[in-house]
């Protein structure tokens, strides 16, 4: 079986690959984007089972990312990734499909991966 | 043979008597002692028996107040007043003319003159004489003079007479004067009074206290009372008296205050008014109208009390109720300004600092946020790589040891974070509505049962029928939790903490206000205005985002806290919440 294809989307190199190595861990396929111009070209050519955005990047940021994936695919699977933890609440409104604050601590983000990839 | 003119004689003796008169009225002596004296000299060197003094008051009548010895006669002449006109008494006075009278010839009307069947006192004399005591233009009394050792009253002692008489209207005049004289004094006293107090006093009720009680003691009054109409303003207390007031005055006082609003005009009830018990005590009251350009504000009463039969009130202290009644009017509305004019101060100050201190927030919050979040990053780096550092690595104890440290102190500085965030995001109300002494409840029973507050004693003085207030509950409980923690670390242990709730009107609005008073000796007057400032604190272990955390929620409440800091004894927390908060409810 083919291991679950993920595209994470961060202007952070370091944060890009402590997150591509932890979830290359657990079995995933990773690929990487530094902004939200980068990530739609990588989401045009491509299909990814999850997308994991960041929010706030230079050029295009994640919640236009998002708008812009959603129109291209409104059932692709979509977590917003920030450091912000005050939009949490809003990411049912912007279509989202979870909401991480960036933490050392990675068990959330690889927990919310697993559910959204089990639905 | 030429017509000559017979001129009587006068004796050395009389010129001797004359001369005495004219010292003694002359002399330093007081009023009285003057008349009593010459009073004196009229029994013993003219030998009248009787010498007796009637004043003229006001109201034109004549009373007998001086007398040369006590006697029978005095006491019995004493009881009545008789007006000008009246008798030979007050012919005399009317005429301005001396009566004399030998027992031959007494008219029959002489019967009348002492108002009573006085034979047995007056049958052993045989001559009366009765002498305007007068100047040019007014009478002042009459003197009358009665002998049993006379014949008749001789021309020359006719002329003498008449000059004492002449020269004691002086002595009354002046008397007159020096009264009219006092009274004018002890009026511009109290008018000057009235005036300091209505300059000095800004606050109504001491305002009202000050003008009862200096026009009372003025006037000598039984009671003055000041009663404030309802509809015109609302203090702790509408009425302001001083004296006391007689419980069997009060409904006839009341009944005259409401006819004294309704007619707008001074209104006087004198004595006992029909239907009220004929023992009670006898009273006059006057009321005046307090009137402003519109309106009436209220009234003033007067009241005398007193044994005599037609108990009236007096021209002086109608004027002095009506004259009070106008510096009350114009008191009022200046001390009503005053207050409106320091209230608007306040508020302007209060909006002051609270939007400096809302800038100071913002700023500060925005410039967290920026830092927390460019913070957050390089702390999931270096967290995360070093966990995977640690797992791809073997490790001896000690390095490991090194690599929880490392990652422990990530995720302290992570949670820090946070917090400092949760303090400068503004998140949205989840409005509901609740009750608030329903919520001081349940934060009670969360906090109390710990060990350390074991011997603090709550006192719960909510107030009844509190009306539910639309807010974020969680938010709320977070800041009366913040605040009662507060009050009982402060009190380490012992003291008694007191939560008050009550509906309030501030500033054209209701508030709820809940305040929360600890015992706990004060916060320090230098670290008062920093208390609501982020990360300020006095605690070993504080963050110094509480107060402030709680600031801004109650702020996004549109309510704010009140500090009342009494150093070295304790501090209390008042926080108000608008009672009607037009923002949305949670179901709406």
């Amino acid at each position: 079986m083919e291991p679950a294809k993920i595209l994470i989307v961060d202007d952070e190199e370091h944060i890009r690959l402590l997150f591509k190595e932890e979830l290359e861990d657990d079995g995933y396929a990773v690929e990487l984007a530094s902004n939200g111009v980068e990530a739609l070209e990588k989401f045009r050519g491509s299909q990814y089972d999850l997308v994991v955005l960041d929010i706030k990047m230079p050029g295009m940021d994640g919640i236009q990312a998002l708008t812009e994936i959603k129109k291209i695919n409104k059932d692709q699977p979509v977590i917003l990734c920030s450091a912000y933890g005050e939009f949490k609440q809003d990411f049912a409104s912007w279509a989202s499909d979870g909401y991480i604050v960036k933490s050392a601590d990675t068990r959330e983000l690889k927990e919310t991966i697993k559910r959204i990839l089990a639905a | 043979m030429p017509h000559s003119i017979v001129k009587p004689q006068m004796s050395m003796d009389s010129v001797n008597i004359l001369g005495k008169v004219i010292e003694i009225s002359h002399s330093n002596l007081e009023i009285a002692s003057r008349i009593e004296a010459i009073l004196n000299m009229l029994a013993h060197d003219m030998r009248f028996e009787e010498a007796i003094l009637y004043t003229l008051d006001k109201d034109k009548r004549l009373t007998c107040r001086f007398a040369a010895r006590p006697s029978r006669l005095f006491e019995n002449l004493n009881r009545y007043r008789c007006h000008v006109g009246e008798g030979v008494v007050g012919t005399v006075a009317q005429k301005r003319a001396p009566q004399f009278f030998t027992s031959r010839d007494v008219p029959p009307r002489f019967g009348c003159l002492f108002y009573a069947n006085l034979d047995g006192l007056t049958d052993r004399f045989r001559v009366f004489s009765f002498l305007p005591l007068s100047d040019d233009s007014f009478i002042y009394g009459v003197l009358l003079l009665c002998s049993s050792s006379k014949d008749a009253i001789l021309d020359s002692d006719k002329i003498i007479l008449s000059i004492i008489a002449r020269e004691m209207g002086g002595i009354l005049r002046t008397y007159d004067l020096l009264l009219s004289s006092k009274k004018r004094i002890s009026e511009l006293a109290t008018l000057s009074e009235l005036g300091r107090v209505l300059t000095s006093s800004t606050e109504p009720h001491l305002l009202l206290q000050n003008i009862a009680s200096i026009s009372a003691r003025s006037s000598n009054a039984a009671f003055i009372t000041i009663k404030l109409d309802h509809s015109f303003i609302r203090l702790e207390s509408q009425r302001f008296t001083f004296g006391e007031i007689d419980p069997a005055i009060e409904t006839p006082l009341r009944e005259l205050e409401s006819e004294c609003l309704r007619v707008r005009k001074a209104t006087a009830l004198a004595d006992q008014p029909p239907g009220s018990a004929p023992e009670g005590p006898r009273f006059a009251l006057y009321c005046a109208p307090i009137l402003s350009r519109e309106r009436t504000l209220g009234t003033i009463t007067l009241c005398r009390k007193g044994e005599q039969h037609q108990l009236s009130i007096e021209e002086d202290d109608q004027y002095l109720v009506s004259a009070v009644a106008n510096y009350i009017s114009s008191g009022l509305e200046t001390a009503f300004l005053n207050l409106k004019l320091r209230d608007v101060l306040k508020e302007l100050g209060d909006a002051q600092k609270r939007v400096i201190e809302h800038e100071k927030l913002r700023s500060l919050g925005e410039m967290t946020a920026n830092i927390a979040h460019e913070i957050r990053n390089p702390l999931v780096i270096i967290g995360g790589f070093t966990k995977r550092l640690a797992k791809q690595v073997q490790l001896d104890e000690k390095d490991n040891r090194y690599v929880e440290i490392i990652v422990g102190e990530v995720a302290r500085l992570e949670t820090i974070l946070d917090e400092v965030l949760n303090y400068v995001k503004d998140v949205p109300l989840l409005l509901e509505r609740c009750n608030l002494n329903v919520v001081l409840d349940e934060i009670l029973y969360l906090l109390t049962p710990d060990k350390n507050w074991e011997r603090v004693s709550v006192t719960k003085r909510y107030a009844q029928d509190l009306p539910s207030i639309v807010c974020d509950v969680n938010q709320i409980k977070q800041v009366f939790i913040n605040i009662v923690l507060n009050a009982l670390q402060a009190m380490a242990g012992t003291g008694t903490m007191v939560l008050r709730t009550e509906q309030v009107f501030r500033q054209g609005r209701e508030f709820i206000a809940v305040s929360v008073s600890d015992t706990g000796g004060g916060i320090d007057p230098s670290a008062l205005d920093n208390i609501f400032n982020p990360f300020f604190t006095t605690k070993e272990k504080g963050s110094g985002l509480g107060l402030p955390i709680s600031n801004k929620i109650v702020m996004h409440h549109s309510g704010h806290i009140e500090v009342r800091n009494v150093a070295g004894e304790g501090v209390t927390f008042i926080v108000y919440l608008p009672l009607n908060n037009q923002r949305p409810t949670k179901e709406g």
